[in-house]
């Protein structure tokens, strides 16, 4: 029964939409054929009466939304405002008074929600056309026709995914989809900080930023390349030394021999659970030139000088690491503790009766059977390094700043130099150039985890 | 496996090496004075004996001369004839010695500089180097006597690590107790203690209005799980249990947007904000919180993923809707990932700064407490505020901390996902 409808269902999308439309057109009587023009008229007709009105309504309202709202900035989408702020003689007034330009910001903005609330609309219009012949074949196999409480009864039923998915759907749309397509869209314009709405417009300039960062500006793009350098080297030490030192914490936990287990996890969990904004901006104090640690080795008189633990490029880098290790060890130590204990036990058993060294069986059994288990996570910690905020921004703010770089620091990442320019220079158009360039590395990789882990095609195993 | 029962048996080839080891650290201490550069020479002994005698010298070494003269002695007493309890003995024995070297090696240069031997520089260098000897030979005892009685040296490890995770989060529990104002301090423990950093966040409210972003926050927080939670259990089961057209198109859009970087989009949410006037609004941040937070559906799915789906059909048969099916039985059976998801939207909204200060810019009044507490450290402020700060964040920090030690298990699972189920 089931396996029969999913064939059905398979074979409906495979003709795809048009198709669809144009035969639901070519079969469907006056009313379904009018519901193509007037929504909700098919519906009207067989006496559907409040989903009909329901569908005309919402008919009515795109029109009022599309006249009254969404035309006057759709319509200057493609320069993003034409007429700057002016000063107009007001007869009324009998003075020049300044009248607001066109807000390129706005006029984006709205556009990119009216064009998706088409799209919305769009659905539902299909919908609409697919209920008019639905509710026409049925009369022609005289058959009763739902009532609306039948059709509010199998938002709760058939179409459970319907009503489950409405709400969650608009809040993704509204706060994550509308917002990042924007800003990808900003990648194309020249919004920076010469051109800020409202006083000043931005306009399109094609693929001018990508040309820029790639090699056009040259003190942009060889601050992009270096930048973009450390990130990835930043990256990949920073995932392999947590992940290896936090393995080898969780070794040393799982020992046999050790006792009070649950004290020593909880001990480094602790860490975890304090929050990181407090932790690190502790750390970020505590490492300062005039901070406590090294007034401490002074005082100790391990040191003459004051270590510039966060404003010697390549101290600050090594420092950074290692409270990355600080931070990162823990969740390492945690998320490998139980992986750990799954290792069949005969492998050591025998390895140990052939004489192997612990060192050697961790090299030779752990970590192979580890990276064979854990390559999605380390994929994922890689691109959440690629993508590691907090440590860099909270510890030195991407210092120690240099001329030679555009706004951007010796131990900045991309993420942490695409929000400087964005929150201290309003330079949006780079920004969100970065911002691409960084969700192409990120989602490249994040898609490699997805097909590795398969998770998405063993789904169904567990059900 | 049945000898971990019995007694195991001492490693004697390590137990003849304790008190050679032992014997040598006790010799490293004597170091310093082994050699003396002949000009202050003549004076060295009276001066020698000054560093011991010197106000609280003495005091300082005492932990070093007691683990010293009981590894000794142990050690010695190991060369008749050794137990598991002389050894045992000798653990804790070498173990004090650990502390006392430390302890002299970080007051080394306060106490020649007290005695008056400062101007010395080879004194100074070599008394190092003795504690520097000292300590690392007690290190080796301690981990041989360990491995004499078969038990892991790796709690040595263990420690040295706990006391460097934990001493941070120490130092800010001191600090916010801490009397005199000032972030940078050349010392760790306080010359005052007070409560009052922790009362003054409450009654000192004109320019960092604390209970007024605990509240906000707290007010977020509680909204922003309701939401979450609720929109997060829709998601993942209509992804998880129901089979409809679009399904493949949502998981794989929800997977690709879930990719995108949050720097990029906050600004446009910001103006999105704007444009409905809700800008710099507690009602915004519940709705960027939870629009940000309903992307976390997939552990919530794998959850139910692995609910047998022959209950469901079962019921469906007894002619339930789907709907009855949500609430009557994979609601009930998925308290504990409920519970993460609650738990994970609660906190949310009292670690993020980032959000917050983009959407909130400087309207104080409606600041949540990690950005009014971010604020507190701005250079016009930490001096004053620095403590204040500590005693802040651990009041955000004890919460979470028990909220989180509660989750950590879902926490692992969600994290490493399906891939790595155990």
């Amino acid at each position: 029964m089931t396996g029969l409808t999913a064939a059905r269902r398979k074979a409906k999308a495979r003709k795809g939409i048009f198709r669809e439309l144009y035969e639901t057109f070519r079969d469907g009587d006056a009313g379904t054929r009018l519901s193509f023009l007037v929504m909700g008229f098919g519906s009207l007709v067989k006496g559907q009466v409040i989903k009909g009105l329901l569908y005309l309504a919402s008919q009515a309202l795109l029109v009022w939304y599309l006249a009254g709202f969404a035309w006057q900035y759709l319509r200057k989408l493609g320069t993003l405002g034409d007429v700057g702020m002016q000063r107009v003689w007001s007869e009324e007034r009998q003075i020049f008074v300044r009248t607001p330009g066109d807000n390129s910001l706005l006029i984006l903005l709205f556009s990119v929600l009216s064009i998706m609330v088409v799209l919305g609309f769009l659905a539902l219009w299909r919908a609409n056309i697919r209920s008019a012949y639905r509710a026409q074949r049925l009369k022609q196999q005289g058959k009763r026709l739902p009532t609306f409480a039948d059709d509010i009864k199998s938002m709760l039923d058939e179409r459970f995914h319907l009503s489950m998915l409405t709400m969650p759907s608009l809040m993704v749309v509204a706060f994550t989809l509308l917002p990042t397509i924007f800003m990808i869209l900003l990648a194309f314009t020249n919004f920076d900080q010469a051109h800020q709405p409202p006083g000043n417009m931005f306009t399109w300039v094609g693929l001018d930023n990508f040309r820029n960062l790639f090699g056009g500006h040259p003190l942009i793009a060889n601050t992009f390349g270096k930048v973009f350098g450390w990130t990835m080297a930043w990256a990949v030490l920073a995932t392999f030394t947590n992940y290896l030192l936090g393995m080898v914490v969780a070794i040393m936990i799982n020992n046999k021999g050790i006792k009070l287990k649950a004290m020593w996890r909880t001990i480094f969990v602790v860490t975890i659970a304090v929050p990181q904004f407090v932790s690190l901006m502790l750390m970020s104090q505590i490492l300062h030139d005039q901070g406590p640690l090294n007034a401490l080795l002074k005082q100790f008189g391990f040191i003459e000088q004051s270590i510039p633990f966060l404003t010697d490029t390549a101290t600050a880098r090594l420092t950074i690491l290692v409270v990355n290790l600080w931070v990162g060890i823990p969740y390492t130590m945690l998320i490998t503790s139980g992986i750990l204990m799954n290792i069949p036990k005969d492998l050591y058993e025998s390895a140990s009766i052939d004489g192997a060294s612990p060192a050697r069986m961790f090299f030779s059994i752990t970590l192979p059977y580890m990276l064979f288990v854990t390559t999605p996570y380390l994929i994922t910690a890689f691109v959440g390094n690629i993508n590691n905020f907090n440590v860099i921004f909270l510890l030195t703010r991407g210092g120690p700043m240099v001329t030679e770089y555009y706004q951007a620091g010796k131990t900045d990442l991309l993420v942490t130099w695409l929000y400087r320019l964005t929150v201290d220079r309003q330079d949006y158009s780079l920004a969100s150039t970065i911002g691409i360039f960084v969700f192409v590395i990120s989602a490249g990789l994040s898609l490699l985890v997805f097909n590795l882990s398969g998770s998405s095609r063993r789904e169904e195993e567990f059900q | 496996m049945n000898t971990a029962s019995k007694p195991r048996a001492l490693r004697r080839d390590l137990v003849h090496a304790l008190p050679v080891i032992a014997a040598l650290a006790a010799l490293s201490l004597l170091l310093p004075w082994l050699h003396v550069p002949a000009p202050e020479g003549a004076d060295f002994a009276r001066k020698g004996i000054n560093l011991l005698l010197f106000d609280r010298g003495i005091l300082r070494l005492v932990p070093l001369a007691v683990g010293a003269a009981l590894a000794l002695l142990l050690g010695l007493s190991l060369l008749g004839r050794a137990s598991r309890w002389s050894v045992r003995a000798l653990v804790a024995a070498f173990a004090l010695a650990v502390m006392g070297g430390i302890y002299t090696l970080l007051t080394a240069k306060v106490t020649a500089d007290a005695s008056g031997l400062m101007p010395q520089p080879f004194l100074i260098k070599h008394l190092q180097i003795g504690c520097w000897a000292f300590l690392l030979l007690s290190l080796a005892g301690l981990v041989a006597a360990l491995m004499a009685l078969r038990q892991p040296a790796t709690y040595v490890v263990l420690t040295a690590m706990a006391v460097v995770w934990l001493l941070p989060i120490l130092w800010l529990l001191i600090t916010s107790l801490r009397a005199e104002a000032g972030a940078y301090t050349p010392y760790i423990i306080p010359k005052g203690w007070t409560l009052e950093n922790y009362t003054r966040l409450f009654t000192d409210t004109a320019q960092f209005n604390f209970p007024r972003w605990y509240l906000n926050t707290l007010w977020v927080a509680v909204i922003t799980c309701l939401v979450t939670t609720t929109l997060v259990l829709m998601v993942a089961y209509t992804l998880s249990r129901l089979r409809f057209p679009s399904r493949r198109t949502f998981l794989n859009l929800g997977l690709v947007i879930a990719m995108f970087p949050g720097f990029m989009s906050m600004i446009a949410v910001y103006h999105i904000l704007k444009a409905v006037g809700l800008a710099k609004s507690l009602v915004s941040l519940i709705l960027v919180y939870s629009g940000s937070g309903v992307l976390g559906y997939t552990i919530a799915k794998g959850f139910f993923d692995t609910i047998p789906r022959s209950l469901d059909e079962a019921a469906l048969i007894d002619g339930a809707s789907k709907n009855t099916v949500f609430w009557k039985i994979i609601l009930p059976s998925s308290r504990p990932i409920v519970v993460y998801t609650a738990i994970t939207a609660f906190i949310a909204p009292w670690v993020d700064f980032i959000f917050v200060s983009v959407i909130m810019k400087d309207d104080y009044a409606n600041y949540t407490v990690a950005l009014g507490l971010f604020r507190m450290l701005e250079r016009e402020h930490i001096y004053q505020y620095f403590t204040r700060f500590c005693a802040g964040a651990v009041l955000v920090a004890i919460p979470i901390t028990l909220l989180f030690i509660r989750i950590q298990k879902f926490y692992v699972e969600g994290v490493t996902g399906g891939a790595v189920k155990g």
